[in-house]
């Protein structure tokens, strides 16, 4: 008796479920026209400082609705962007427009050509600041992401405790730092350089120390290592390293610092150098306006052959899966609008883009933010005086001269053997890139 | 019930089946019945285990980058990866982690085990108590122990100068005698509860009429831990080890937070290696590679580990 009220029950279940299906199919594109209509944005917005991140994902917001856009925004820290940026691409689900410094998905043609956008910005807005269009434009004269700002490393100081020592600052060379970081310091509750030598993208600021030695890694075409052919340079660098690790400027720990550190040992007030973006700057303005006032923010001293200060930026491009490629690119532009820029900037860590944002207040208001157009207009790319490609990007990321020091310091190898083992690694990466 | 349905499937079909038709012999039907219902099960395993495990090994052979199809270029990622520096410190790194903190935590967690076992006061309470770093998040449990480590800050240097028990602070994580050394403290405290639990779980089924025995034998209590508990629980331990050798094996966490492979390459260990290549410098055929040289490492501490084991049940 059972079996066949089942099989009854089974039927009259899937007849009604097939009409419940087919009626419901039939009626969608009746039921709701606007989600059909509105074209699906998804936007992965750089996390770092609260403020700032903040008011670009409120101006997206409000661009969505007055485009009635379906937007999805996602906040990616700096350091999550590549893993998650790599899975999604393998994965085929990408976003359509992204915040990085985007120079690794367009060494990998992963990116919409927006030369255009380019062309037009400069055009409209008075021209690029500085050698931004060297960050952008690539030798066959197409662009296929736009910055929207420039940030980079700076000497930040305590000039309170420099004063105290009777010196005046800023160091003018890097072996000025020392000396003052020596004198400055006050063992052991302030220590004289925050900087870290450790296995985070943080430590190649010794690179540029290096570089400012006259040391270079790569040749004129970023194509073949010729670090070998410095070596005296190298030394004289490494002459200065080991004066720094021997003063006892360093505090201990700096072989294991992530890329936080050296950012929250200046905020506790325990060092009296860093180098660090200004995003420092913008959290002391909020939490500790007292050590703020205390700070000085001061372009990177000089080395004995040149002055290497390399800054980095934030850049949007669209990835060249979207669908949606005209109205990505309507984004990038309007995202450009100098109104809007200046309410981002004075919130935010960027030093300015475009000539039409150099005449902003808040490039005055604030004496920290002085700093920042200074860097904008004289910063060379990230890697120069070498070729900023994807071999000298993997040498960075693999922090390979820190990583030297660290054989020097940690392991106790000669300075021949580090070199040699440094020389392999750099001619094994741009190698693979030749 | 099983039955029943069997014989619902032979008779229907037989009702049903058109005159002429011949009829499957009882063991083609099993057969076929058979992969019907194994069928589903093969797909599953072929897609999320089979499918990913050969793809990993077709890449460690290409020059599969993100964005690109990647082609064939032979050995060369592995050669490549050879050279690297670091692959060496990985390799006895990983190792050294794997074998130490699984010691550690087979160990700490049997002495908890053990404790937790007897008729103590507030011993439901320890019990949960107990499961509280393991059910932790890790990145929390890291962040807090790089914060105890601390040279500037942190509470163990604190204790220990305050105590007198040393001049001036250790850095703990950045000195090459104790970094490892301290990720895999860090590892086995938020890890050991795993073993603790499980190991609990297996003493209370051993029935208390044995212990009674031995007592009245005259056996003491080292006697009863060696002869009855730990053989009543072979197959648990075998079990832990066997998973926590794979777990502590592929543990990302502790380096990835504690150190980041440092000082130098201290720490370094074959995940961070892999997540270097494939997802910072976006070269996944270099990854897989990595994952490649580690497996024979991998499955030979599992052999080892396993037919020890079996060896002490039988």
């Amino acid at each position: 008796m059972a079996r066949p009220a089942i099989r009854h029950t089974r039927r009259e279940f899937l007849k009604t479920s097939a009409a419940l299906a087919a009626g419901a199919g039939a009626t969608l594109p009746f039921a709701a026209p606007a989600v059909g209509q509105r074209p699906k944005l998804v936007y992965w917005c750089y996390q770092f400082l609260k403020s700032s991140d903040d008011a670009r994902m409120n101006f997206a917001q409000e661009w969505a609705k007055k485009n009635n856009v379906d937007l999805q925004v996602t906040l990616v820290p700096l350091k999550e962007f590549l893993p998650k940026i790599t899975a999604a691409i393998e994965a085929k689900a990408t976003p359509d427009i992204v915040e990085s410094n985007a120079v690794e998905l367009r060494g990998r043609g992963q990116l919409l050509d927006v030369t255009d956008i380019y062309q037009k910005l400069e055009k409209t807005y008075g021209g690029w600041v500085g050698n931004a269009h060297k960050f952008m434009l690539e030798p066959d004269r197409r662009v296929h992401h736009i910055m929207f700002g420039f940030q980079g490393f700076m000497l930040m100081t305590r000039d309170d405790l420099i004063r105290e020592a009777g010196l005046t600052p800023p160091p003018a060379t890097w072996v000025d730092m020392l000396a003052y970081a020596k004198k400055a310091q006050k063992l052991p509750r302030v220590f004289g350089l925050g900087i870290p030598v450790s296995n985070q993208t943080d430590s190649q600021v010794w690179e540029d120390m290096m570089k400012s030695y006259g040391a270079r890694l790569a040749d004129g075409a970023g194509k073949r290592v010729i670090l070998g052919d410095h070596k005296k340079e190298v030394w004289e660098f490494l002459d200065y390293f080991t004066d720094v690790w021997k003063s006892g400027v360093l505090p201990p720990g700096v072989t294991t610092w992530d890329n936080t550190m050296n950012n929250s040992t200046f905020q506790s007030g325990k060092v009296v150098f860093i180098l660090n973006p200004i995003t420092l700057s913008l959290w002391l303005e909020e939490n500790n306006p007292e050590l703020l006032a205390k700070t000085g923010h001061y372009t990177y001293p000089r080395g004995p052959k040149e002055l290497v200060h390399p800054v980095t930026f934030g850049s949007r491009a669209i990835l060249k899966y979207t669908k949606v490629p005209e109205l990505a690119k309507q984004f990038l532009w309007d995202s450009m609008e100098p109104g809007k820029m200046d309410r981002e900037y004075s919130v935010s860590q960027w030093g300015p883009v475009l000539k039409a944002y150099l005449p902003f207040d808040v490039w005055k208001k604030k004496p920290f933010m002085k700093g920042l157009v200074e860097m904008s207009l004289r910063g060379e790319p990230q890697g120069w005086p070498d070729v900023f490609n994807d071999a000298w990007r993997e040498q960075f990321t693999n922090t390979t001269i820190s990583r030297m020091l660290q054989r020097l310091v940690v392991d106790n190898w000669s300075r021949d053997k580090a070199f040699v083992e440094t020389l392999d690694t750099l001619n094994r990466i741009y190698a693979k890139y030749a | 019930m099983a039955i029943t349905q069997r014989s619902a499937t032979v008779v229907v079909p037989v009702g049903a089946a058109p005159r002429g038709a011949r009829r499957l012999p009882w063991f083609r039907r099993e057969a076929l019945e058979g992969i019907g219902l194994l069928t589903p099960t093969a797909l599953i395993l072929f897609g999320l285990v089979l499918y990913p495990f050969f793809y990993a090994i077709w890449l460690a052979f290409t020059d599969k980058a993100v964005g690109s199809p990647g082609s064939f270029v032979g050995l060369a990622n592995f050669r490549y990866v050879l050279g690297a520096p670091q692959f060496s410190a990985a390799l006895v790194n990983t190792a050294v982690l794997t074998v130490s903190a699984v010691a550690i935590k087979f160990v700490l967690g049997m002495a908890v085990a053990v404790v937790l076992n007897q008729q103590i006061r507030g011993r439901n309470f320890f019990r949960a108590f107990l499961l509280l770093p393991w059910v932790m998040p890790a990145f929390v449990v890291y962040l807090v122990w790089r914060w105890l480590y601390d040279p500037l800050s942190g509470l163990i240097n604190y204790g220990l100068l305050d105590l007198g028990l040393i001049g001036s602070p250790i850095a703990f994580l950045s000195d090459r005698s104790t970094a490892m050394a301290s990720v895999i403290v860090a590892h086995c405290w938020r890890a050991f509860p795993f073993f603790a639990i499980s190991f609990l779980a297996g003493m209370q089924t051993i029935p208390q009429e044995m212990y009674d025995a031995a007592q009245v034998d005259g056996a003491a209590r080292w006697q009863q831990f060696r002869h009855i508990t730990l053989p009543s629980l072979y197959h648990i331990i075998g079990v832990v080890l066997m998973l926590s050798t794979i777990w502590t094996a592929n543990a990302f966490e502790p380096v990835y937070l504690l150190t980041g492979g440092g000082p130098s390459d201290a720490t370094v260990v074959y995940t961070l290696l892999a997540y270097q290549m494939g997802m910072v410098n976006m070269r996944l055929g270099e990854a897989a590679a990595v994952s490649m040289l580690f497996l024979p490492l991998l499955v030979g501490l599992i052999l080892v580990v396993t037919s020890l084991l079996q060896r002490r049940a039988h």
